[in-house]
């Protein structure tokens, strides 16, 4: 459900939704959602001061992602 | 440009005209921004489970969103911290849709009305403070928007209120008359 949830706030704020892919990675360090976008969406979900990527990491932890890290990536090989 | 403001300067008549068709558009942009909103944190509430309805009204110059419902504490956050993240997103979302700033107001279960209505009751007290010992009255530090709801409380008791100091330590004085 989270990375679900990712997705869709990330896909209503970009430019390229339909570039933006979520995976569910679990290591050893723990579980990572990682963002791909299109690389110039990626300046708009991290925000200034990075304040939208702390916005989603907010909601995210809040519904039950509490341990889980956030990474935003440019997704590669689109420019 | 120069065609618009030359026209609006010959036919003062019109000008009446214009300015009600302004406000119906400018309520019908409110109205889409709140329609926006609203798919933008129903995709969200159906992902999640949640079960909340989803209330849109126009107020003043903003639209104002409401998710209404049980079991949205979660939603909300210690100190409305969710809350606000959430705002911030949904007026990105609406914000990409319009190409243009919102200033949308998001409440989730309450949390927004009841803070409001607590903060009027913090001025109104100060108000009386104010009046009774005829000395400022400067209250905790607080949001933005938290000075402005005691702001007009103050206004509409009649005295009358500034703000002070830097944020996140920007805090209300109440003035006696």
């Amino acid at each position: 459900m989270l990375e679900e949830a990712l997705e869709h706030l990330v896909k209503g704020i970009v430019e390229h939704p339909d570039e933006v892919t979520v995976r569910d990675r679990t290591l050893r360090r723990g579980r990572i959602l990682e963002v791909r976008v299109h690389p110039d969406d990626l300046g708009k979900v991290i925000g200034r001061q990075g304040r939208t990527a702390n916005a989603l990491r907010t909601v995210i932890h809040a519904l039950g992602g509490r341990a889980v890290r956030i990474d935003l990536v440019e997704a590669p090989g689109l420019r | 440009m120069t065609t618009q403001s030359e026209s609006a300067v010959t036919e003062p008549a019109a000008e009446g005209e214009a300015e009600a068709t302004d406000t119906e558009s400018r309520l019908s942009r409110l109205e889409e921004e709140g329609d926006i909103a609203a798919d933008y944190l129903e995709g969200l509430l159906d992902i999640a489970d949640f079960d909340g309805d989803i209330d849109m009204d126009v107020e003043g110059d903003r639209a104002s969103v409401s998710i209404v419902g049980d079991g949205l504490a979660n939603l909300v956050g210690k100190n409305g911290e969710v809350l606000e993240a959430l705002q911030e997103l949904t007026r990105l979302a609406v914000t990409r849709e319009t190409g243009e700033r919102t200033r949308l107001m998001l409440d989730i279960g309450g949390h927004r009305a009841a803070r409001r209505a607590a903060l009027i009751e913090l001025g109104n007290e100060a108000v009386e403070q104010a009046k009774s010992t005829g000395q400022g009255v400067r209250l905790a530090p607080m949001s933005p928007f938290e000075r402005k709801v005691v702001h007009d409380a103050v206004a509409a008791a009649g005295l009358r209120s500034e703000s002070e100091g830097e944020e996140p330590n920007r805090c209300v004085i109440v003035y006696p008359a």
